[in-house]
């Protein structure tokens, strides 16, 4: 005890020589920082819950959510973007700081308790214990194999102490329970190194292709472009419904493109991405592009001579109708206006489409360009002067898939650390690590001699008591066991004991 | 005064209750065939789900009777009512599963009846295992709650949307409905130890009053229209579905004087927290003693409100504020309210079981050591399932959205939820925190839960938009 007091007092005055360092060491790795550091953690994330944050919330929306003052003074602490914030950032890094420091902290402790186990009590250790208990015995030797055998019996495998002086029985489970706590450290800083990884050498863009379309161009959140150095086909992309409407799957035939060959090809649907160089394609969106795929035509001469034609055309597209006409698809508006004799686009939107076919008939050696629209826009379109009688049949239009792309190779280590995490809680709160000391003490007064048995355990500790009491239990019944036999028998016994335990290894 | 003349009366006989709910299911089972008979379709999840409606609520009468007057024999005929109420829930599960062709956990109805299933499962295991008889007093009342609503939301069988089509969705929710399981049964436990830890009962007064005074506050809060109207969502009875003005924007009803019954029921909770506030600043117990009686007079006002609501809100059409003409609407729209006006009733009876039936309630819980170990346990086993519902959620999240983590508010408040346990852990283990603080810091992580399950959901936007 005394000499405890002493170490005590050599270590204040450690503090004070180290000083300042120390102190700040110190101040990290207590408890009572990491607990004021959570409660901000907890109250600044809460806070980004509550208000509007900048890059989910559009700014229109933020304006109207929120008076302009107000607005400014959110702006400036950072509370529009919590989660991106450098004292956020920061903030986390701190609490890092603070596991590693108490994690350095405690662990010479708990390290020397695993390594260097405690394996003979003293007897100011013997008093202290808790649950403890005297059996009476006849002699040392006999209630030390009854303690062996009761041991054996609950899958311990006891260990004899032969010391100089003293001598017992050590038996115990699961040392490695012990370190878990580490383990979940451990596992939680690695979450964090794969998110700081990620947050600066990730990224995160999204990619729009129509259908046939090729690029390797994405377009990041800041609005920047990055190239990848491998680009994307889109060969098909379409939407499945339910028979009541609504959407059931969106796909995307994706191709990968490395020098000028296809290397990799993938039908992507939401929940499963094309992952190719650490670079993973999600489907994102799907919808018209406004543009048309085909549009089908019937196609009758004027004049009342000849067949009906069916031609299908793509914008651009050039059909020759006879020998000496041709039909060129030269506009598709899919939201049109007219407004003093021009047709103009109203949007992108299907609403009110319009298609501007040129059709030009030679006459005479002369090319002569009649402007047909479907439908016929009065005082635009030539469609009753033209040779031909155009008349739209279908139309199909072209579609896109908008594709999320991410590049996060931080992520590893999140899993890592998951899977870390899972196994240390399992260590933390299921392993529990229990020892059992036995010791035959023999009292100077009467000169009788007993079997004190003591126990503990880091956690659980009714299972461990109920283990304990069953310890007694057994070790009793052994004891008598071996009172009913002969001295002889006894030490057979002992013997066939010990090739016991032989076998059971 | 109240609380003598309850130890006076004589309990029951033990027969009488258990003769008349027998006699009430029969009934009711009776009722139900022969509405069968005439619409021919036995085993629908309607059918089941009303019959084990029934069966809980026969087993929470029998609860109820036993809490209050602690007769044994009680205990035996609710674990057969509960049983058969679950073999009902469980078969409605297994048909929806069936129909649905996916576990049911996709929408708020489908959560409810796993929710329920969930609740009489553990009410069983508590009993059975860790002998904790009691708990069916409070678990059942919140199963027939669950049934009632899931009556009210039932919809058809909703085809998933793509984003849902994941094993890990199953994995996901499947975790949080054990770990959220765990959470309410900590808090539960949590509270019981408070009550063998002798705290005082005026303790558990101000804050059963205050809770309800947090329900009638942010009701009138949010609701409460000019001219004492309450503001409803309209519903659409052929879509079965809530009418938005415009995409995220409901359009809202209002019932003309219904808000003066909510902002009166108010007044009426506040009265026994403001009595008891009185009684502990000029230390006069006689006005405890008057806290009591108002918190009898908010039960009575309470049940009038949920009368009123009923009736009014049930069907019917009323005028909006942002729209011309008549609109109707139906409890269906406003499961929230109603729930947290039953809920609010159910808060004030448990403090009158409490108040009058404490030396009882006492003798029956574990001790209180006890019951500090199992509420550890509790959180030993929630913390882990927590992470594990955090992680497959992170997994999901990547698989869908193509980020693991995007701070979105679920995840932030699942996140806080975890930290908070992780707290209690910490200090429970390296502080040695037990008994009362580490009691208050299992009631806080539930109520974390609670604004993460719920608040979350209906206050914060998000991409959780499903659930």
């Amino acid at each position: 005890m005394l000499a405890f007091e002493h170490y005590e007092q050599g270590e204040d005055m450690a503090v004070e020589s180290l000083g300042i360092a120390r102190k700040t060491w110190q101040t990290i790795a207590s408890i009572k920082t990491g607990v004021v550091l959570l409660i901000l953690v907890v109250i600044l994330a809460a806070a980004g819950t509550i208000v509007l944050q900048r890059p989910v919330t559009e700014p229109d929306e933020m304006q109207a959510a929120y008076s302009p003052h107000v607005l400014r003074i959110l702006d400036a602490v950072g509370l529009t973007d919590v989660f991106h914030s450098w004292w956020f950032l920061g903030l986390l890094l701190l609490v890092s700081a603070c596991i590693i420091a108490a994690s350095v902290e405690r662990f010479p402790n708990s390290w020397r308790y695993f390594s260097r186990p405690y394996k003979y009590p003293d007897e100011s250790f013997r008093r202290a214990s808790h649950p403890q208990k005297s059996l009476p015995i006849t002699d040392e030797e006999s209630g030390l194999v009854a303690a062996q055998r009761a041991l054996h019996a609950m899958g311990f495998k006891p260990e004899r102490i032969v010391r100089a002086d003293h001598f017992g029985i050590f038996a115990e489970r699961h040392r490695i329970s012990e370190l878990a706590v580490y383990i979940v450290h451990a596992s939680l800083l690695l979450i964090f190194f794969g998110t700081i990884v990620d947050g600066f050498w990730g990224w995160r863009g999204t990619l729009n292709l129509n259908e046939g379309q090729t690029s390797n161009l994405i377009e990041l959140r800041d609005g920047s472009t990055r190239k990848l150095p491998f680009a994307i086909r889109c060969d098909s992309a379409g939407q499945d419904n339910y028979k009541d409407g609504t959407p059931k799957k969106w796909w995307s035939e994706l191709a990968v493109v490395a020098d000028g060959r296809d290397v990799k090809n993938k039908e992507i649907v939401v929940n499963d991405p094309l992952l190719y160089n650490g670079v993973r394609f999600y489907q994102s969106s799907y919808g018209p592009n406004g543009k048309v795929d085909k549009l089908s035509l019937v196609a009758v001469p004027s004049n009342g001579s000849g067949a009906k034609e069916e031609i299908g055309l793509a914008v651009n597209d050039t059909v020759a109708l006879d020998s000496d006409t041709t039909v060129r698809f030269a506009e598709f508006i899919p939201d049109y206006a007219v407004r003093d004799g021009q047709v103009y686009r109203k949007s992108n939107e299907l609403e009110n489409p319009a298609a501007h076919l040129v059709v030009t008939s030679k006459s005479a050696g002369k090319d002569k360009d009649y402007d047909v629209w479907l439908p016929a826009i009065d005082g635009v379109a030539d469609n009753s002067k033209a040779p031909y009688m155009l008349q739209a049949t279908d139309l199909k239009m072209g579609h896109f898939t908008g594709l999320q792309v991410s590049h996060e190779p931080g992520q590893w280590g999140v899993w890592g650390g998951v899977v870390l995490m899972g196994v240390g809680l399992a260590f933390v709160f299921y392993v529990i690590h229990m020892r059992f000391w036995i010791v035959p003490v023999c009292d100077p007064k009467t000169g009788k001699s007993s079997l004190w048995i003591g126990g503990s355990a880091n956690r659980n500790r009714d299972a461990f008591e109920q283990c304990f009491n069953e310890l007694v239990t057994t070790a009793e019944v052994e004891l008598k066991n071996i009172s009913k036999t002969s001295p002889n028998e006894r030490v057979a016994s002992v013997a066939e004991q010990r090739t016991g335990s032989l076998e059971a290894f | 005064m109240a609380r003598a003349k309850a130890e006076q009366q004589q309990p029951a006989s033990g027969t009488t209750l258990i003769v008349m709910v027998g006699l009430a299911i029969a009934f009711l089972l009776f009722m139900a065939f022969l509405n069968v008979v005439k619409s021919g379709n036995l085993l629908n999840e309607s059918n089941l789900l009303f019959a084990a409606l029934i069966f809980y609520s026969g087993a929470g009468a029998l609860y109820l009777g036993f809490g209050v007057t602690g007769t044994e024999s009680y205990i035996k005929s609710a674990s057969i009512a509960t049983w058969a109420g679950l073999a009902a829930n469980t078969a409605a599960v297994a048909h929806r599963w069936y129909e649905a062709g996916h576990p049911p956990f996709a929408s708020v109805y489908e959560m409810l009846l796993s929710f329920v299933w969930t609740l009489a499962v553990l009410t069983l295991i508590a009993e059975k295992k860790y002998h904790v008889k009691v708990i069916g007093t409070v678990t059942m009342p919140v199963a027939i709650v669950g049934v009632v609503l899931m009556q009210l939301l039932r919809t058809d069988v909703h085809p998933l949307v793509p984003a849902l089509q994941s094993t890990w969705l199953h994995v996901h929710v499947t975790l949080a409905m054990l770990a959220y399981a765990a959470c309410a049964l900590s808090f539960a436990l949590a509270t019981m130890f408070l009550i063998q830890d002798n705290m005082k009962t005026e303790t558990f007064l101000t804050v059963t009053s205050a809770s309800t005074l947090a329900i009638y506050a942010s009701v009138v809060l949010t609701r409460f229209e000019k001219w004492g109207g309450l503001s409803l969502v309209a519903w659409n009875p052929e879509n079965k579905a809530e009418v938005f003005i415009s995409k995220g924007v409901r359009l809202f009803v209002t019932i003309p004087d219904l808000g003066w019954i909510m902002v009166l029921a108010l007044l009426v909770v506040a009265a026994p927290l403001v009595f008891c506030g009185i009684a502990k600043w000029k230390k006069n117990d006689s006005f405890l003693v008057l806290a009591n009686r108002a918190v009898f007079l908010s039960i009575l006002i309470q049940v009038m409100a949920l009368v009123m609501f009923l009736m009014r809100a049930r069907d019917g059409r009323y005028p909006s504020l942002d729209a011309d003409g008549l609109f109707p609407t139906s409890l269906a729209a406003s499961p929230f309210i109603l729930s947290a006006l039953v809920g609010g009733i159910f808060i004030s009876l448990l403090y009158l079981l409490l108040l009058w039936r404490r030396k009882d309630l006492e003798a029956l819980l574990p001790s209180a050591v006890e019951l500090d170990r199992i509420t550890y346990k509790t959180i030993c086993l929630a913390f882990p399932l927590l992470t594990l519902m955090i992680a497959a959620g992170a997994y999901w999240a990547n698989q869908t959205w193509g980020s693991y983590w995007s701070w979105d508010p679920k995840e932030t408040w699942a996140a806080i939820t975890w930290l908070v346990y992780a707290g209690y852990l910490h200090m429970r283990i390296t502080r040695g925190w037990r008994g009362r603080r580490a009691a208050y810091f299992a009631i806080l992580g539930f109520v974390v839960v609670m604004f993460t399950f719920f608040g979350v959901t209906y206050l914060l936007p998000g991409l959780h938009a499903y659930a």
